[in-house]
């Protein structure tokens, strides 16, 4: 019997943890996460080891299939090619070349994959690109972009104090919670804020549990007695900052009794953050979760929550925020004409979204495929997201992608969105191909090795075979993906060889501190903004007429609403350990741990609302009603008044209750996490 | 001899040891309850405590078991039911002082950590770094240093 171990990333979420492929005789018999992998240290969660269930699942699509006459029949992959290539062709020859996009999703490929879609989408002569980015990650990349001009990284194994805001590590950003753990052995501290008493802040120091919505309100409060206190470091604020006087002035209102008052956090545990903010300053580290991004105010909070770091100077010294070095590969994205640029969705609407990201507005989309305003939107290719599941708004979702003349998606198998599809393309998963993948903090790359191969087609070979096919060869010219990842690996100083050898990963440069400090000593201005500082007041922001402060101004809708219909605020999206969004549940010993949605709330609520564990409720807002089990958690687990419903569940499907109007002025998001709604016995 | 170690300040609750001991015994499900790690969680007293089969120097079950089915593997040091023998009379479990004998329904055995014949998945899916598997010198030398560094604290405190 053959065996060996092949190297590779787990892409079963987006940690990119390294992982140890058992191969047998050519069949791979166990993931088990890489010792020598510097990121998870050999360790993985439930998800990872059953890549193994979703590489040899008994669902895995294996054909092309095209819709004819409502159902589907399998075809060739070369005659799929050829209809999706022509089809793409009429209509951009009809309704003009925007009138098609691409919408990458997570399911399959990561680091070059975005990308090569957005190549392949500006080759193509459309600025149309989407991504399950507009809502989650954009909204913080906008954030810490406005302030810093990058997006600095936590390094929480060196951190004196760790803050926490609205996200939960072991569900989210599974080997964080080695390096937090990391931090705290060395005796930093730990506070968790959250609407919920997650996994992380069962080990916090502190926990604070805050009203949903509010963090930007807290936020400042700790700001203001951060300054009055005089915790905050005046060198760094004179030295690195722009804009501390308009940031002075308005902070003062939210004194520790507004705070109190707003958010629920009592002043005296306002007083014990700020304690440990005297003891542990500079090297503090924090990160925000979608629990701020997912929120009509939600980039002014994370601006907010960033604001502090740069307040006690914790940037670029060790257990701070630490800007990081790049690899230094190739970018595949290429220029697109302005008049082109001028027709993207959302461009209009979320300038800044587009400004930053270079994404279009997922949102807005369905709005304009049903309304051919202000041209007509046609035809998607879809790689691997789910959006009748895991957009806002499901229903419009499902509408919208029904009434396109082309809908391509590509993935492992028949989801709620390839059911839409007039194409579906089996996908190759990330055991099927070779990547290359980063792992930030760590300052590694790693070139993944293709440990099987099923005979399915790989993003690269989609995006590749449909240029071809629409006259942009020249534009995606390389044979394959190797040839095309040598290609980026090119300017790096390492070629492509020895970074194969690398099997274990290949840092391409130890982290170092004091980077900006660096270079201000040498007379180089350390950020890349407007004023070369980290900027209170983003000029960005003034020029495209937006308020440059993050003020609280866009209240979540729920809190100055007395009416009585919806008295609860609906949080959703609250990841659990087990699953990624809307995948895995086909995983069958997965789903024996959690096989349905469930509605999580207060016992107080439970009682109110004469219901028990395990009962069957009816969920109502303003944009529908679903029918899901209830949990009720314990006192202490969730904010009276706030109940949490995950994604990704099609029989009960949350995003049916999440309208998309309700949205965030800048970066578009809707506010996934403060719904009005009320709950019915049935 | 490698042992497992637990780190109960680490642990965040998430239960990927259970799940990943669960689908290792039983090949199709990652339930909870078919797992031989136990997390303990007191929520009022903020206490997460993980709870497996220590395989004891001088094991109870292993003296109590009127079938002979537990034995200990001198060379790995560990405890182990043969469930061919085993007859389900379940003293074991009543003798365990830590609880960590569960009962097989289906097979009507009593069911334990067996350290996954020297590999195991809850320590490779312990995403927090609370569970060690490491070598029993590894983990003395490293206990020593804890216990020096409590005493250098100590005396810097109140040695002068």
């Amino acid at each position: 019997m053959a065996k060996e171990i092949k190297k590779s990333c787990c892409r079963m979420c987006g940690m990119l943890c390294g992982i140890d492929v058992h191969v047998e005789d050519g069949r791979v018999v166990e993931i088990e996460g890489n010792k020598n992998y510097v990121a998870n240290n050999g360790r993985i969660c439930i998800k990872g080891s059953s890549g193994l269930s979703q590489l040899y699942h008994k669902d895995r699509l294996m054909k092309p299939l095209k819709k004819v006459n409502g159902e589907f029949v399998e075809i060739e992959l070369e005659q799929a090619m050829d209809e999706i290539a022509a089809k793409l062709k009429q209509l951009q020859e009809t309704y003009g070349t925007a009138s098609v996009g691409v919408w990458k999703g997570e399911g399959t490929g990561f680091a070059q994959q975005e990308e090569l879609a957005r190549r392949f989408t500006h080759a193509i002569k459309t600025p149309n690109y989407f991504s399950n980015d507009t809502q989650c990650y954009a909204g913080r990349y906008i954030s810490y972009n406005l302030n810093y001009g990058t997006w600095p990284a936590a390094d929480f194994r060196n951190s004196k104090l760790a803050v926490i805001w609205g996200t939960n590590a072991p569900a989210s950003h599974s080997y964080w919670t080695q390096d937090i753990n990391a931090g705290r052995e060395k005796g930093g501290k730990l506070v968790v804020i959250d609407t919920m008493y997650t996994d992380m802040a069962r080990v916090a120091d502190l926990y604070i549990q805050i009203k949903p919505g509010t963090d930007g309100v807290l936020a400042w409060g700790l700001i203001q007695q951060l300054i009055k206190q005089a915790v905050i470091d005046e060198e760094f604020i004179a030295t690195y900052t722009h804009g501390y006087a308009e940031l002075e002035a308005y902070a003062k209102m939210f004194t520790p009794e507004y705070v109190e008052k707003y958010t629920g956090v009592s002043q005296a545990q306002l007083q014990e953050v700020v304690d440990l903010y005297k003891v542990a300053t500079p090297h503090v580290s924090s990160w925000c979760g979608t629990g701020l991004e997912h929120q009509t105010n939600g980039v002014s909070n994370v601006r907010t929550v960033a604001y502090i770091d740069a307040l006690i100077g914790a940037v670029d010294v060790p257990g701070s925020m630490v800007t990081l070095d790049g690899f230094g590969a190739s970018h595949l994205e290429i220029e697109l004409d302005d008049e082109l640029v001028e027709l993207a969705i959302g461009k209009k609407e979320y300038p800044v979204l587009y400004g930053q990201r270079g994404e279009c507005h997922t949102l807005l989309l369905m709005d304009q495929i049903l309304s051919e305003k202000p041209y007509p939107f046609k035809g998607l290719v879809m790689t691997a997201a789910n959006p009748a599941l895991t957009n806002a708004n499901s229903q419009k979702v499902v509408e919208a992608l029904s009434a396109l003349e082309l809908l391509v998606v590509k993935d492992l198998y028949m989801t709620e969105t390839a059911k839409l599809a007039d194409y579906i393309l089996p996908a190759a998963s990330y055991l099927e191909r070779s990547e290359i993948q980063y792992s930030g903090i760590n300052q590694t790359v790693k070139l993944t090795e293709q440990v099987v191969d099923l005979g399915l087609q790989n993003e690269y070979d989609l995006f590749k075979g449909l240029a071809d096919r629409l006259g942009a060869a020249d534009l995606i010219p390389w044979k394959n993906e190797e040839a095309m990842n040598r290609w980026l690996v090119e300017p790096t100083g390492i070629s492509y060889e020895d970074l194969a050898a690398h099997r274990d990963g290949y840092q391409y440069k130890p982290l170092t501190y004091n980077k900006i400090q660096g270079a201000h000593a040498n007379g180089k201005t350390p950020f890349n903004t407007k004023t070369g500082k980290i900027e209170f007041t983003s000029e960005y922001l003034r020029d495209m007429g937006y308020e440059p402060l993050a003020k609280y101004t866009s209240v979540p809708v729920y809190i100055d609403r007395p009416e009585t219909d919806y008295p609860l605020v609906l949080m959703t999206g609250a990841r659990k350990v087990m699953y990624f969004h809307g995948r895995y549940r086909n995983i069958e010993q997965i789903n024996k741990v959690m096989p349905e949605g469930l509605v999580e709330l207060h016992p107080d609520d439970a009682m109110n609302l004469n219901v028990q564990e395990g009962d069957r409720v009816r969920v109502v807002t303003e944009n529908g009603a679903i029918e899901i089990k209830v949990k009720v958690l314990h006192e202490a687990e969730i904010f009276p008044g706030a109940i949490q419903i995950t994604h990704g569940f099609a029989k009960a499907n949350v995003n049916m209750l999440v309208g998309d109007g309700t949205r965030d002025p800048i970066s578009g998001f809707p506010a996934l996490k403060s719904v009005p709604a009320r709950v019915e016995k049935i | 001899m490698k042992v497992i170690t637990i780190d109960s300040n680490k642990c965040v609750g998430c239960r990927n040891c259970e799940m990943a001991c669960a689908y290792q015994r039983t090949q199709e499900t990652c339930a909870y309850s078919e797992s031989n790690i136990k997390i303990n969680h007191f929520i009022e007293e903020r206490i997460l405590l993980p709870m497996t089969c220590l395989h004891c120097e001088d094991a109870p079950c292993m003296t109590v078991c009127p079938a002979k089915a537990i034995s200990k593997d001198e060379e790995l040091g560990v405890i182990v039911i043969d469930k061919n023998k085993c007859a389900g009379c379940k003293m074991c479990m009543l003798v365990c002082a830590y609880g960590n004998i569960h009962f097989d329904h289906e097979a009507l055995v009593s069911r334990k950590c067996n350290l996954c014949e020297g590999n195991p998945k809850c320590v490779g899916h312990c995403i927090s770094g609370a569970l060690q598997f490491e070598e029993l010198e590894t983990v003395m030398e490293k206990e020593r240093l804890k216990t020096d560094e409590r005493i250098k604290s100590f005396l810097r405190k109140h040695g002068e």
